[in-house]
């Protein structure tokens, strides 16, 4: 509509054919050269509706090709996670099941750990979010404010530690943490197959101290200057006017850290060996028999695992908005 | 309440000098301005003084102690921000409570204070606000509120009228002049604006470059400037710089230029002979707009042309070509002039400066 609208008087100045015309005509009379001005105009509108129209076909079906790769196999999760397995590997294959059934969550509840594993999981996932946030932003506030010989160093040192694939680092963590295990009294808490051993080699993320610290150095540096003026020590800064302020990086932050924790996969299959302290991800793999899979309950089980993570997406996703608009209207 | 006293202090950034040995005594309860252009230096020595910043070389003293080596949290020291500082997050009650909360104040003691602070700034009824409800003037008295709630050593105020719109800005500084005499903290104000310091410091130090040029009373800073930036930042329009030479002429002195001379009786000037002896040469004869006043081309004075004319309601501004220079001239609105008439720009002398080759003032009894 306003494209449309748009378009003719833009052609006032464009349009070169028509303003020639409009010049020789003008010595006949004026209405004559105002018929000629209108309907070169609305020519010209229309070219401009028409390719407008084309492309914007060709934006959606570039686009309707990237929602179908990416969503796509989470919405294949949906059918066979109601299905039993027999209409499975019926062909032509059964999109929508003809008899839904709950017969795969019932034998999930059943016959796997699969409640341990989701509580194993939100443990994990929350404790590793609570204590990276702690863990990052006391890091950051120190890269970002305070000046100490080796900042930039180790400032550097930190973030190239992102260039390290995880597994690369996995068997040195494993060692670590079961020596660390091997020690009196923090070994019950850090070891192998406890909470503490899954959570600490997460409880510092490169990517999240450097999130952090470039959030605080967007805040106006006077703030800083005041209190410390006003008698603050760094800590009191740090927890009364720096962390307060840091509310919304930190819920976009703690999303991220806990939806990739709650997805991941290899230092929980290495940490935990037992059932005890297996999480989903592991959980699931673990279902996949050495002959025979069930397609239902893996589905069933795969589908259940992504619910809390898109319930805390959404929960949180007006937080999500207010911090990039937060960075977006800084005075 | 306590005295500062800076000593050859000097801040340099890199290669940049910020500020240049820079010596200055401020008296227990004294309001001094520092005025100069942005860039001059004078808001490193607020946040030297304050502590955010650590002196290259220099000493730095409040109270009788040389606070050189203490964090500023040490300092007592409270500083007003061009931009407030106020703390986004915190009612204006807790912005105000800020400093004595960290004090570790008991929290009736604390209520009394911000209370009392609060209504000597009336911003009683704004206690509950978030600064962001607020507006720029109401912010402004929150960050006083919160500079003065635990009644330190020493003020540091950096621009704090420049946020503020031209008619608030008027009031404001009456009342900051007026809080100033009521609670008799030492006072460094920080400013570019030459009128602020006019009207409310009792001595002003003029900076350039990280250096001071000349520290003095308000009038005798304006009436006698020092060096040739004192003459022409302050007063507005500046004062006149007309390029010469300086003559002795059978033991006369003069000042000489194309088609002009001036006697230079240094009696009536209040210069020194050897002063005159010392700058022969090439001089600037300084005089302000409203000294200047034009005569008949037949009369003495400098000869000129008149170029424009800016009626400005009280006086009538009149530019008058004289050589390269324009000089302004400050005549009564209804005084007579015409664009392109010849003229003679003629003045008291006694009310003439010359400022040497060094751009110095001449004039006795100008230290440095």
């Amino acid at each position: 509509m306003t494209a449309g609208s748009a378009a003719p008087e833009r052609d006032l100045t464009t349009d070169g054919a028509a303003t020639e015309r409009d010049m020789t005509a003008s010595d006949d009379g004026q209405a004559d050269s105002f018929e000629l001005d209108r309907a070169a105009f609305e020519a010209a509108g229309r070219r401009r509706r028409t390719s407008d129209r084309v492309r914007r076909i060709g934006a959606y079906a570039t686009l309707s090709l990237f929602v179908v790769i990416s969503v796509g196999p989470a919405l294949y999760l949906i059918s066979p996670a109601f299905r039993d397995s027999v209409s499975l590997f019926a062909y032509p294959p059964e999109w929508i099941p003809r008899r839904p059934t709950l017969e795969n969550y019932r034998f999930l509840f059943r016959n796997t750990e699969y409640i341990r594993w989701g509580v194993n999981t939100a443990v994990y996932a929350t404790g590793v979010t609570l204590v990276s946030l702690v863990t990052n932003s006391l890091a950051a506030y120190a890269f970002a404010r305070l000046r100490f010989p080796g900042r930039k160093v180790l400032f550097f040192l930190i973030l190239s530690t992102l260039m390290i694939p995880v597994a690369a680092v996995l068997a040195p963590t494993y060692l670590t943490v079961r020596t660390i295990g091997g020690w009196p009294l923090i070994g019950d808490w850090i070891d192998l197959d406890t909470y503490g051993g899954l959570i600490l080699p997460s409880a510092v993320s490169p990517l999240g101290v450097f999130m952090m610290k470039q959030f605080i150095e967007t805040l106006p540096g006077g703030l800083y200057e005041a209190a410390k003026l006003d008698g603050a020590s760094e800590w009191r800064i740090f927890r009364k006017i720096v962390l307060p302020l840091l509310k919304p990086a930190l819920v976009v932050l703690g999303i991220f850290v806990f939806m990739i924790t709650w997805a991941s996969y290899l230092w929980p299959l290495v940490a935990a060996t037992g059932d005890d302290y297996r999480v989903l991800t592991v959980g699931i793999q673990s279902l996949n028999g050495q002959f025979v899979t069930n397609w239902g309950v893996m589905g069933a089980a795969a589908l259940l695992t992504i619910v809390p993570v898109t319930i805390v997406f959404l929960f949180f996703q007006k937080w999500f908005v207010q911090a990039s608009m937060a960075g977006a209207l800084k005075q | 309440m306590a005295e500062v006293i800076l000593r050859q202090l000097t801040k340099r950034f890199g290669a940049t000098t910020a500020v240049d040995d820079v010596s200055l005594r401020i008296p227990d309860g004294e309001l001094l301005v520092l005025l100069g252009p942005s860039g001059c230096g004078k808001s490193t020595i607020l946040r030297l003084i304050s502590g955010l910043e650590d002196a290259t070389s220099g000493e730095i003293a409040i109270d009788g102690e040389l606070v050189n080596f203490k964090d500023p949290t040490e300092r007592n020291v409270a500083m007003v921000f061009q931009n407030y500082a106020l703390y986004p997050h915190m009612s204006v009650s807790k912005n105000i409570a800020f400093p004595l909360e960290t004090a570790r104040m008991p929290k009736p003691k604390v209520r009394d204070a911000v209370a009392r602070a609060a209504e000597m700034l009336e911003i009683g009824d704004l206690l509950g606000r978030l600064p962001e409800q607020l507006s720029g003037g109401q912010r402004q008295r929150v960050a006083l509120a919160r500079a003065i709630v635990r009644q330190p050593l020493v003020f540091l105020m950096d621009e704090p009228l420049s946020n503020l719109d031209a008619q608030l800005r008027v009031q404001t500084r009456l009342e900051l002049t007026a809080l100033h005499e009521r609670l008799g903290i030492t006072t460094v104000y920080v400013t570019h604006d030459q009128v602020e310091a006019m009207t409310m410091g009792r001595r002003i130090a003029v900076m350039q470059s990280g250096r001071l040029q000349q520290v003095g009373a308000p009038v005798d800073v304006y009436r006698t400037p020092a060096t040739t930036f004192v003459a022409t930042f302050m007063g507005a329009p500046p004062m006149n710089l007309i390029d010469g030479e300086l003559r002795a002429d059978d033991g006369r002195w003069q000042f000489v230029r194309e088609g002009y001379s001036l006697d230079v009786d240094p009696a009536v000037m209040g210069i020194e002979p050897a002063a005159l002896q010392q700058s022969a040469g090439p001089v600037r004869l300084g005089v302000r707009p409203e000294h200047l006043t034009l005569a008949e081309p037949a009369a003495a004075g400098i000869p000129g042309i008149v170029q424009f004319l800016e009626p400005v309601g009280s006086d009538l501004f009149v530019s008058v070509g004289v050589g390269e220079h324009r000089v302004q001239v400050r005549m009564p609105p209804d005084a007579k002039a015409e664009r392109e008439d010849a003229v003679r720009v003629s003045f008291d002398p006694a009310r003439s400066h010359i400022f040497g080759s060094d751009d110095r003032n001449l004039r006795a009894g100008l230290a440095r």
